[in-house]
């Protein structure tokens, strides 16, 4: 390049020899996202793909919130099966409504992972007449692998006794092939509860925390207790009680819900998980999802897809695959938190060192001292020339050497 | 001490352009990267033709920067890194591109980058030594 910069000194410029346009990317993800789309814009859209698009981004055709587009999508099979037939096998398996634990694998497998996603069971239109509870609890908070997955269950408040009946009970009492049964129990009254789920991605969480003003993971788990609670008021479901399951201080946590919902018994307490059936499901629905996420987690890095485990620090299992997947310059694939110090200990000792900008250098150094302002200068510096603010703005300077 | 730039014709003509990242950081190695597995399929599009991505979970917003009018961008390489201060140099031109994208760390690229305003002096470069005679200056 043409100019010398002292900041691009310090850059590394990384090549690759591929030249493909990022824009693919953007139309996979933009079909990802929750936005209502209509019947006409789905035909487009999928027209375009199939004209366009590699096998994997037709397959995404179907995914979206609505049974609508469901029907759609048999609509441009025929088509479709003239082009390629593995991806009709494809847009069988990319799933729009969970109805049972086997449909979260494909609905999780089918999704791009390094972003977040939001699944709303269908609301039965008893709990939009009738008072409801609504509990609220996550799942993967600890692991150093895979999203945390916040979850809210609710249901009438009439019908305490289902959840009971159901098996609704402190999460951490139960097996996994407990939950997953009482998964199916929770799917099939979908006419008398509902639940759903946010699926925050380890590249999110990561991000967040290396942010360059950071956002705790308590403030991410606030962020999408609250935006669940939302959505599930928006779409009209008539909340009476909220029940939150906290691992901080309940008091604040508390006081912050009831400013943003008015009008609603909220209560948040430690452990909520064993004392309320109502977070009980929610915990069931948001522990069985991520355990399907991780296990149905798609890598686009390759080559990695040995058993990583439950994700847990101290699991073994993912200690060594943490240990054996070490790219030298990327680090590990996207389905480790890179933030944990689990993963940046690895780093440290089996990847490339890598330095940031320092953002917290505002230590200060002897210059401004206060008494520096005042008194004799005595540090001027002879007939030194100085550069121009053109140059010293830009990092600007001649090119002797480099 | 003197610097040898080869660019030759073979070099310089290719059927691809490389593509190239300018990261927000200095990585200790000089060395090739899985940058198709690792790096591209996260690129993302946000608004206009900002871009985001990850970099070891580290939050990256990028631009695609055109190489200036009448500039051409090269890539060089040195196969065999000197072993004293004073020894000479060859570089090697590996290809040339016409773009490359910025990316900044947490921060949208703007004028306000150094890297992205330094191409300013092009233009002034340009208007104060209009004869061909481009001279350094002091």
């Amino acid at each position: 390049m043409v100019a010398t910069n002292e900041q691009v000194d310090d850059e590394t410029v990384v090549k690759t020899e591929i030249n493909q346009s990022v824009d693919e990317n953007d139309s996979a993800n933009s079909m990802n996202e929750d936005v209502p789309i209509t019947d006409s814009e789905i035909l487009k859209k999928a027209k375009i793909e199939l004209e366009d698009e590699p096998v994997e981004k037709k397959a995404k055709i179907g995914i979206s919130d609505s049974d609508a587009i469901v029907k759609d999508e048999l609509k441009i099979k025929p088509e479709v099966k003239e082009e390629d037939d593995e991806l009709k096998v494809k847009s069988d398996k990319s799933i729009d409504v969970i109805t049972k634990k086997n449909d979260l694998t494909s609905y999780f497998a089918s999704r791009d992972h390094s972003i977040n996603h939001v699944y709303q069971s269908q609301i039965p239109q008893i709990c939009k007449d009738e008072p409801c509870q609504l509990g609220v609890d996550e799942a993967g908070r600890g692991p150093v692998l895979g999203p945390m997955v916040y979850g809210i269950a609710y249901a009438l408040l009439s019908q305490k006794k289902l959840l009971v009946d159901l098996g609704c009970a402190d999460s951490k009492s139960l097996t996994e092939e407990k939950r997953d049964i009482i998964f199916d129990k929770i799917c099939e009254n979908e006419d008398k509860m509902g639940w759903a789920v946010d699926s925050i991605s380890p590249n999110y969480i990561a991000n967040c925390m290396y942010r360059r003003s950071k956002t705790s993971l308590n403030e991410v788990s606030m962020n999408s207790a609250i935006a669940l609670i939302r959505k599930t008021l928006d779409a009209g479901v008539f909340v009476t009680e909220i029940y939150v399951d906290t691992v901080g201080k309940p008091e604040k946590y508390q006081a912050r819900l009831e400013s943003l919902f008015p009008g609603i018994k909220i209560t948040v307490a430690k452990k909520a998980d064993s004392t309320y059936p109502i977070v009980s499901a929610a915990s069931i629905c948001a522990k069985v999802s991520r355990d399907h996420a991780l296990r149905a987690w798609q890598f686009r890095e390759a080559e990695n897809e040995t058993a990583y485990g439950s994700g847990y620090p101290n699991d073994p299992v993912t200690k060594t695959w943490l240990a054996d997947n070490v790219d030298p310059i990327f680090g590990f694939p996207q389905l480790v938190r890179f933030s944990w110090s689990t993963a940046e200990k690895i780093l440290e000792s089996k990847a490339i060192n890598v330095e940031w900008e320092n953002i917290d250098d505002d230590s200060p150094g002897v210059e401004n001292k206060i008494s520096n302002f005042f008194g004799r200068s005595s540090s001027v510096k002879g007939n030194e020339r100085k550069r121009h603010n053109f140059f010293t703005h830009r990092c600007l300077s001649s090119a002797t050497s480099l | 001490m003197s610097i040898h730039l080869h660019i030759t014709k073979e070099n310089m003509q290719q059927d691809e352009e490389p593509v190239l990242h300018s990261i927000p950081c200095k990585i200790h190695a000089d060395d090739t990267a899985n940058v198709e597995t690792y790096f591209k399929p996260y690129i993302q599009n946000t608004e206009g033709d900002n871009l985001k991505s990850s970099f070891r979970g580290h939050p990256l917003e990028g631009k695609k920067i055109p190489v200036p009018k009448g500039y051409m961008g090269v890539t060089f390489f040195e196969y065999k890194k000197p072993e004293t201060d004073d020894a000479e140099r060859n570089i090697y031109a590996t290809g040339r591109f016409s773009e490359f994208t910025y990316w900044n760390y947490d921060k949208v690229p703007t004028k306000n980058d150094p890297f992205i305003s330094a191409l300013d002096w092009i233009d002034i470069a340009e208007a104060l030594h209009s004869n061909d005679d481009m001279q350094e200056e002091k």
